[in-house]
């Protein structure tokens, strides 16, 4: 049964609609079609003729016995028979009253429970079509939702994409800086030598042509063992300057790899000593920056963002030193990790700093010194890579960078 | 809501027995019936469950006739206290003209009297009955138990309440027919400017009182 069709019959019963606290009558409670066969059966054991007649007001009737049924204070109805039954005709008025008290007993619980039963129903459907509308609500909003987070997911992807493309532009602009300098010091004294080297082979040949031409003293007039001792000192020199600049391009070399997302199997150690001798040109006056432990060689990981990810740690540290400063990396391999400690004896971070140093574009510098995505980047890639970042400073007292990497399979 | 038929000459009244489970609803209408005495009284009608909790309702009719020959008549009822029968309680509670709270005096019941309570002022505007405007009176009983919250304690609790205290024993009877005669006092106030009880009926406060009640036996 449908439940359309379920409430129609709830409404087509009289019933359902009375209240159960109501006057029941006679009729509500022994019904017309029930009655006939009851009073044949009831005249046939009274053994003469009986009727049954609704309401309060006694019949008028003078030659027939009434008795009241009657379940409180007023008679539901009346039963007439002969007057010579009357005991009996009390009797079965009796039976009747009985029969009754108990009709209305069901009919006045049944009544309840359907009102409540329905108050409940109602209750219900009205709670049903609340949530519904709640959930159409949220239906359309999450419709609405899905597309806009889209929009914005990928409004952020450009964005975060031009950033780390501004932050390593940033940090090669800076390393430049750094190697100009660097290149520059052993191309000048190279030149200096070359210079020197020149005016001593001027000499040697004026002194060669003159002896040549019988001045056997011009030799000794230009100190000559001097000048070829010197000269031979030179060229070691300059080749040392040229050595120098080699290894400063090897080394810019092995950095430039930053773009390159691919996997690769890098020697750690390796790849530390080369970032820690391209920083060592930015450091303090006296200060000194030093790399020790064990260091996988077989590390698997997409280089170019792990070497800028270390990259950003040293620059932090680097900038956080004075003159005299220290900075230790400190390697160990311990339970298929590998832990990388950057630490440093700097100013520290402010305790207030401290929980935000990873937010994006979160700086303490001066405007124009960096924008405040060194250490997010920083997190990212480690995170990447399956590993974890931590960060612990006191101000004043230095800062430890603890990167712990995933050894996998690929030592 | 009180129920005139002027062709019948005819006034019924509902009141409610309510209250938490097994506070003594049924037992109060029980020892009405045995020992109040009025010119009409009908048998009581229990629908009670195998373990003396009421399931659906109980009633007791009383009435009297007033001298205008107005009958007044009386369904006392009692609402299931039990939690789950929400439903039934508020359907009882429906088109009540007066309501005797039935509190137990034990100080363990103390949290379910004040949920109860709660829960007629609730039921009361869910079924449309104004609760500020309603006669009602409540009886705190089993006064005969040990380890009960004192007179004075319930006075001191109550204080700020403006309905009508009674202390009941239903079991033995003590105070029960006094609880019905408060609540009725109350309903006559209710009453009698509408139907001119006093005017029309000739029934003053004090007569409708006692005739509802008739002589305590």
């Amino acid at each position: 049964m449908s439940t359309k069709a379920h409430d129609g019959t709830l409404a087509a019963d009289p019933l359902a609609l009375e209240a159960f606290d109501h006057d029941w009558t006679l009729a509500e409670l022994l019904p017309a079609d029930e009655r006939p066969r009851l009073l044949r059966s009831l005249a046939a054991a009274l053994d003469g003729e009986i009727e049954l007649v609704d309401g309060a007001p006694p019949p008028v009737d003078h030659g027939r016995y009434a008795a009241a049924i009657q379940i409180d204070f007023e008679p539901l109805g009346w039963l007439l028979g002969p007057p010579e039954r009357g005991a009996a005709v009390d009797g079965i008025a009796e039976l009747l009253r009985k029969m009754l008290l108990d009709r209305q007993r069901y009919r006045m619980a049944s009544a309840l429970h359907m009102e409540s039963v329905q108050a409940d129903f109602a209750a219900l459907r009205a709670q049903h079509e609340a949530l519904q509308q709640s959930e159409n609500r949220y239906r359309e909003l999450a419709t609405q939702l899905e597309v806009r987070v889209a929009e914005q997911v990928s409004l952020i992807e450009v964005r975060q994409r031009q950033l780390y493309q501004a932050e390593r532009l940033a940090s090669v602009a800076q390393l430049a800086a750094g190697m100009a300098h660097e290149i520059n010091n052993p191309i000048g004294f190279v030149r200096s030598n070359l210079n020197s080297a020149r005016a001593y082979l001027r000499q040697i040949c004026a002194a060669l042509s003159s002896m040549r031409e019988g001045d056997q003293a011009a030799w000794e007039r230009i100190d000559a063992d001097f000048l070829l001792a010197d000269f031979a000192e030179l060229i070691d020199d300059s080749i040392a300057g040229a050595d120098r600049i080699a290894t400063i391009i090897r080394d810019l070399k092995g950095f430039s790899n930053v773009d390159r997302d691919e996997v690769a199997v890098i020697d750690l150690r390796a790849s530390l000593e080369e970032l820690c001798r391209l920083l060592t040109p930015r450091l303090p006056e006296l200060a000194r920056l030093h790399c020790e432990g064990q260091a996988s060689p077989r590390l698997r990981c997409r280089p170019g963002h792990l070497q800028q990810a270390l990259h950003n740690v040293l620059d932090n540290a680097i900038k956080a030193i004075g003159p005299g400063g220290r900075i230790a990396v400190r390697c160990a391999c311990a339970d298929g990790w590998q832990q990388i400690e950057v630490s440093d004896d700097g100013c520290g971070i402010a305790e207030e700093h401290l929980a935000r140093v990873f937010d994006p574009f979160y700086t303490t510098r001066a405007v124009g010194s960096g924008i405040g995505l060194g250490l997010t980047l920083a997190r990212d890639v480690i995170l990447a890579e399956g590993g974890r970042i931590t960060l612990s400073s006191r101000a004043g007292e230095g800062t430890t960078v603890d990167i712990r990497l995933p050894l996998g399979g690929a030592q | 809501m009180a129920e005139y038929d002027e062709a019948a000459r005819r006034l019924t009244l509902k009141l409610v027995y309510y209250g938490p489970a097994a506070s003594g609803k049924t037992t109060n209408l029980m020892r009405l019936h045995d020992a109040l005495q009025p010119e009409l009284k009908g048998e009581i009608m229990t629908l009670e469950t195998h373990n003396d909790r009421t399931l659906f309702f109980d009633m007791l009719p009383l009435g009297f006739r007033a001298p205008s020959g107005l009958l007044i008549k009386f369904k006392l009822f009692t609402v299931p206290g039990q939690v789950a029968h929400d439903g039934t309680r508020k359907a009882v509670l429906s088109r009540a003209d007066g309501v005797v709270f039935v509190a137990d005096s034990q100080r363990s019941q103390a949290l379910n009297n004040g949920l109860s309570f709660e829960n007629l002022a609730d039921n009361a505007a869910r079924v449309g009955l104004d609760f500020d405007a309603l006669p009602l009176v409540v009886q705190f009983n089993k006064r005969d138990l040990p380890d009960i919250l004192s007179e004075a304690e319930i006075t001191a609790r109550w204080a700020g309440a403006r309905w009508p205290l009674t202390f009941a024993c239903a079991l033995s009877g003590v105070g029960v027919a006094e609880t019905l005669r408060r609540l009725l006092a109350s309903l006559y106030e209710r009453l009698a400017v509408q139907y001119h009880l006093d005017s029309e009926h000739r029934l003053s406060r004090e007569a409708f009182v006692a005739l509802s009640t008739g002589r305590v036996s």
